[in-house]
């Protein structure tokens, strides 16, 4: 035992940390920390990329303490691993990215509910320790085995907040529909994760529409832009609307597929405006199979329905978040996890 | 690797294969230069500016451009595997 290490400043030195002080790993806290989960620690859950570290539960468990996880929430953070390590969903190429896309984990089912992952008022962060530190728990795994630092394996320009946590549920108590997991098959007594590669949320305010098109027409804005990747690669688009915004259109009689639909088919700009500034370039109309002359043609912000993520969270208030996406190398991912 | 900490290292302290680097040519006359291409937009025309110069100002006998799948995507091992029959030189480039 060496007294004279000051471990909290031994971990920021050493850049095991994001940033902020850890959970100092024992042998004692981190048995603690597996008593959560009935897997095996030796147990390999997968490579993490881009510097292919290998992932043992034990190493999950590590980290999740280092976190500040309870117990009980090392479940959801394996879960959530095992998905980020598919093929399709590409976590090596966002690890390197110049971009600061980060996978946005939404936690569905009773499971989530009784380890309190909030999905009602601030629930994108910060205050709630089950959102807080499964996400941070993920960030420190890609960091820590995967080497995805800043200004090393990964080129991001700005990173982003959500690389801090992305972790939340939906508001289930307060919804008019059923969950996002549950619009997929799955049944609401299972418990799901679907991760996504978004942005950070950027907060679109309707206090004023009193009837779904108004309304719609104003979040699909938002959902377009100049500059977005989404508009010329099929990406995934999360969007999560309060219970007014989604009451709204719930009481005008539209369903969540509805709503998913409408906002799928108003999400558009027409090529000429998006010529303005931007990533806009004739190689990528053309990729997109898209004559770049033709200035009238629309071009969707998500190119793909069901790469359109509608969630309903947050508290009571007139606003509808929306989560830009990143490219096509990238597919979102869901399944149900061990408890 | 041992670890005399009182706590655990959570990156499994250095566990990693250490891989050695391939020998550095010293001069290019003669030699088969490849040049992976990551799909970027206009990749190809710096690539192909490259290449050329290469020729003529180091004598490079051939230069062989290989595009991957995906900017995002690393490339696929039997991309690396063939480009590492044919090539005596690799360079990674990035187009945008």
């Amino acid at each position: 035992m060496t007294a004279a290490i000051d471990e909290f400043q031994f971990f920021l030195e050493k850049e095991w940390s994001d940033g902020f002080p850890v959970v100092t790993p024992t042998e004692a806290r981190v048995r603690w920390m597996l008593e959560g989960t009935r897997c095996d620690p030796e147990e390999i859950i997968g490579h993490v990329p881009p510097a292919g570290e290998v992932m043992s539960v034990r190493d999950v468990a590590i980290h999740a303490l280092m976190a500040g996880c309870r117990p009980e929430y090392l479940p959801v953070v394996i879960g959530a691993m095992r998905l980020i390590l598919r093929e399709e969903f590409n976590m090596g190429g966002v690890q390197c990215t110049m971009h600061g896309v980060a996978p946005l984990m939404i936690v569905n089912g009773p499971y989530a509910l009784k380890i309190g992952v909030n999905g009602a008022n601030g629930c994108f962060g910060p205050g709630f320790r089950a959102n807080a530190t499964i996400g941070r728990a993920i960030r420190l795994l890609l960091m820590n085995l995967g080497a995805g630092l800043a200004g090393k394996a990964s080129a991001t320009v700005f990173a982003s907040p959500i690389r801090y946590t992305a972790c939340l549920a939906e508001n289930v108590a307060h919804t008019p529909w059923e969950t996002l997991a549950v619009s997929r098959g799955y049944s609401p007594d299972e418990n799901v994760i679907t991760c996504a590669m978004v942005e950070s949320p950027r907060l679109h305010f309707d206090d004023v529409s009193t009837e779904p098109e108004r309304l719609l027409r104003g979040i699909a804005d938002s959902m377009t832009s100049t500059g977005s990747w989404n508009m010329w690669f099929s990406s995934d688009v999360v969007v999560a609307m309060t219970p007014q915004h989604a009451g709204l259109c719930a009481d005008a009689g539209m369903s969540r597929a509805d709503v998913q639909r409408r906002l799928w088919e108003l999400a558009e700009r027409p090529q000429s405006n998006l010529k303005r500034g931007g990533n806009w370039r004739p190689e990528r109309a053309l990729a997109m199979g898209i004559d770049p002359d033709d200035d009238d043609h629309p071009i969707k912000a998500v190119k793909d329905v069901n790469r359109l993520h509608l969630i309903v969270a947050g508290g009571m208030g007139p606003i509808t978040a929306v989560c830009h996406g990143w490219n096509e190398s990238s597919h979102a991912v869901h399944g149900t996890y061990d408890t | 690797m041992p670890n005399e900490l009182p706590f655990i290292d959570p990156t499994r302290g250095g566990s990693r294969t250490k891989l050695q680097r391939a020998p550095r040519p010293m001069d290019l006359a003669g030699k088969v230069v490849g040049l992976l291409d990551n799909t970027k937009e206009q990749a190809d025309i710096i690539l192909a500016a490259v290449g050329e110069d290469l020729r003529k100002r180091y004598g490079v006998a051939d230069v062989i451009i290989t595009r991957k799948e995906f900017f995002s995507k690393p490339a696929k091992p039997e991309l690396l595997d063939d480009m590492a029959q044919k090539v005596d030189v690799a360079i990674a480039a990035v187009g945008g």
